[in-house]
């Protein structure tokens, strides 16, 4: 086919690399008309030709074929799973007044909003989590309404931090709220939760881990530390640096009892005895009352039945700046990072409105859809699973309608001009059968050909096969 | 579960690979004669579910926070360098160093203040750690990042100051430079896996141990 005048061109783009593209000397691609998909196939193959890319800003990726599939798989797998919970869905805004979100977020988080300007020079931000606008969803909306307060979102958030795992700068979110609750109770109801989010999403095998803040906040009310020892026992804590804290306790010449309890503190993890362990470097009644909760919180995770998933931590003091009581992050094997984190927050509704207990997690999808390859969970069947070319007739169009209305995902090839071009589609696409409608009509099932005698109905064989 | 956990230990080559070796082989979980050929990027360990990853200082961070390694054996000069969420349990008994600021010994009085001078150019492999040091003091270098031989840039006209590791002065000292300031004193650091920490705690929690519990002797600086 001539495509008439080519030329070649060398685009600088901003990544630094160069495409070779072929355009007319009018600058234009061809029409339509002028070339077809194949023959754009052939010159890449042949010539290295092809469109120059068109480079997506950073931390920002387009989701298509399996992995939005994937993605929204996980979305309609959890919420069913949250509604079954009785968890009722919010849809909050993309973005909103800055100041908002700024509310009750964290230095490291507020440093993380997308900001911009609207047309009235007011400041706005992309939502960086869904916990802030449902606490101020609750807190300036929802106040007199009944408690407790259920909600479950998912979505995309954003945050301006370098791409990591699987989680860009625009991520998706899943993850419930429950307000209004304070105690083990919905602690517990929240902690097991989260583990059935997790199984729902397929992960067989995966790992909570479970923190007190308020223990940690005993233990310094018990210290009475500068500021900026905070600041130092917080950081070795958070890198579990023993030799870290041993320098520490030395500099701070603390009395027997606290530098005790600073010293055990990064043993205070794993499945059992760890209470028993931390009870006995309580230096007041705040830590009393926080080993208390956790012990409460055992006994209800236990009747869910999902106490073996969960692993505690007495020396996890990272997280949100908002958690006020326990917090927690799930773990997979195969992907280095937390999926999922969540934690309790009793003091952030109150920003917005009258104050209200509240705990809630939020699960990174991205990162789950990770973790469910590395446990080599089956993908969702994204492709469809029939496609149908040939001769269209009013009996094939029946005939496509029925297979639909059956539930089959069945699509039309109208451009192929023999069976030849349309098993090769469908093996190009990953769809594992094709139907050709001629004068005979052919079935190819993942490479097989077969004939159908004329008068028999071909979509009893395509049920067959494509329920194999 | 602990005899099927597989582990995977990620070890700095070059400066610390010597003596990270014979801790391991002390601690009983390197073969002692373990393949000492350039090629080689993994080798087995002495216990069964358990090997060793090759790899040039600075990935031995990124191959850890990504949990492709569970353990990693590197200076803390390198973590520090980036910004790593990792566990760091141990601090090893070797590769003791210094970062520090070192200039021209001619030029040492003009360096008695660091923050006298509006815009030293310093040429360093550690641009982070020079960066936040000097703006920590006020003064807003121009950092020029090299790879190696660092203490060229003075000599070449480069740069005004270097930023490097010292560990006796000898190199220094060959190039007519004199160290002026410590930045950060550095080790060997044994660095651990968020995710692995947790998913393979026995096996983890164990290995530690026999790292904690390991007699060495370490080769005398040079």
């Amino acid at each position: 086919m001539d495509t008439g005048p080519l030329e070649i061109k060398r685009f600088a783009s901003p990544l630094g690399e160069c495409y070779t593209t072929l355009r007319l000397e009018t600058g234009k691609f061809p029409s339509l008309s002028e070339r077809n998909m194949t023959d754009w196939r052939k010159s890449l193959a042949t010539n290295g030709e092809r469109p120059p890319g068109r480079p997506l800003p950073r931390g920002v990726i387009d989701r298509f074929w399996g992995e939005a599939a994937g993605l929204r798989h996980l979305e309609r797998v959890l919420r069913n799973l949250y509604a079954s919970w009785g968890y009722t869905e919010y849809v909050p805004p993309t973005f909103e007044y800055a100041e908002n979100l700024s509310t009750g977020a964290g230095a490291p988080l507020q440093e993380q909003m997308y900001r911009f300007f609207d047309r009235d020079g007011r400041m706005l931000a992309l939502r960086p989590d869904m916990t802030i606008p449902t606490a101020r969803l609750v807190g300036s909306k929802l106040f007199d309404q009944p408690f407790p307060q259920r909600f479950f979102y998912t979505g995309p958030v954003f945050r301006y931090n370098e791409p990591l795992a699987g989680m860009q700068r625009e991520f998706y979110q899943a993850g419930v709220e429950l307000i209004g609750v304070q105690g083990p109770e919905a602690d517990g109801e929240i902690l097991a939760l989260a583990v059935e989010s997790l199984h729902a999403m397929g992960l067989r095998d995966f790992r909570i881990v479970l923190g007190e803040m308020s223990f940690f906040r005993g233990l310094l009310q018990g210290l009475n530390l500068p500021p900026e020892g905070t600041r130092s026992l917080r950081s070795a804590l958070d890198r579990k640096s023993e030799p870290e804290l041993t320098a520490l306790v030395q500099k701070w010449n603390l009395p027997q009892q606290a530098r005790e309890a600073i010293l055990q503190l990064p043993y205070l993890h794993g499945s059992q005895g760890i209470l028993a362990a931390a009870s006995r470097i309580v230096l007041n009644a705040t830590m009393e009352r926080a080993l208390e909760h956790l012990q409460a919180i055992e006994r209800i995770v236990d009747a869910y039945g999902v106490k073996s998933y969960i692993t505690l931590d007495l020396a996890e003091v990272r997280g949100m700046e908002y958690y006020t009581g326990i917090t927690f992050e799930g773990f997979a094997p195969g992907l280095g990072f937390a999926l999922l984190s969540g934690g309790r927050y009793d003091n952030l509704v109150g920003e917005f409105g009258p104050p209200q207990p509240a705990v809630g997690f939020a699960i990174t999808l991205d990162r789950a859809l990770r973790a469910r390859e590395a446990q080599g969970v089956e993908p969702p069947q994204w492709t469809p699973q029939i496609v149908v070319g040939g001769h269209i007739t009013e009996s094939t169009v029946k005939h496509v309608q029925d297979l639909r209305n059956r539930g089959k995902m069945v699509a039309w090839h109208y451009t192929a001009n023999t069976p030849e071009d349309l098993w090769a589609y469908a093996q190009q696409g990953n769809i594992p059968l094709a139907v050709w409608c001629g004068p005979e009509v052919w079935i190819w099932h993942q490479g097989v050909k077969q004939h159908i005698p004329p008068n028999r109905d071909w979509t009893q064989e395509i049920e067959v096969l494509s329920d194999q | 579960m602990s005899e099927t956990t597989f582990i995977r230990i990620a070890l700095a080559k070059g400066r610390l690979e010597k003596d990270a070796r014979a801790l391991l082989h002390a601690a009983g979980l390197m073969p002692a004669h373990a393949p000492n050929n350039e090629r080689a990027l993994i080798l087995p360990g002495a216990e069964p579910q358990l090997d060793f990853l090759l790899a040039k200082p600075a990935d031995v961070p990124v191959y850890v926070e990504h949990g492709v390694a569970d353990l990693g054996i590197v200076g803390l000069d390198v973590l520090r360098e980036g910004n790593y969420d990792v566990y760091e349990p141990v601090l090893l008994p070797f590769g003791h160093c210094r970062l520090s600021v070192a200039v021209p010994r001619d030029r040492v009085d003009a360096y008695h203040s660091l923050r006298l001078n509006p815009n030293p150019r310093v040429a360093t492999k550690y641009p982070n750690l020079a960066l936040q040091y000097f703006h920590a003091r006020g003064v807003s270098p121009e950092i020029i990042p090299l790879s190696g031989s660092v203490e060229l840039g003075p000599l070449v006209g480069l740069s005004d100051v270097i930023v490097d590791l010292v560990q006796t002065g000898r190199t220094l000292q060959e190039n007519g430079l004199i160290e002026v300031r410590v930045i950060m004193h550095s080790q060997a650091v044994l660095i651990a896996n968020r995710a692995s920490y947790r998913l393979k705690e026995e096996r983890i929690q164990n290995i530690i141990e026999k790292i904690k519990g390991a007699k060495v002797e370490i080769s005398p600086e040079d």
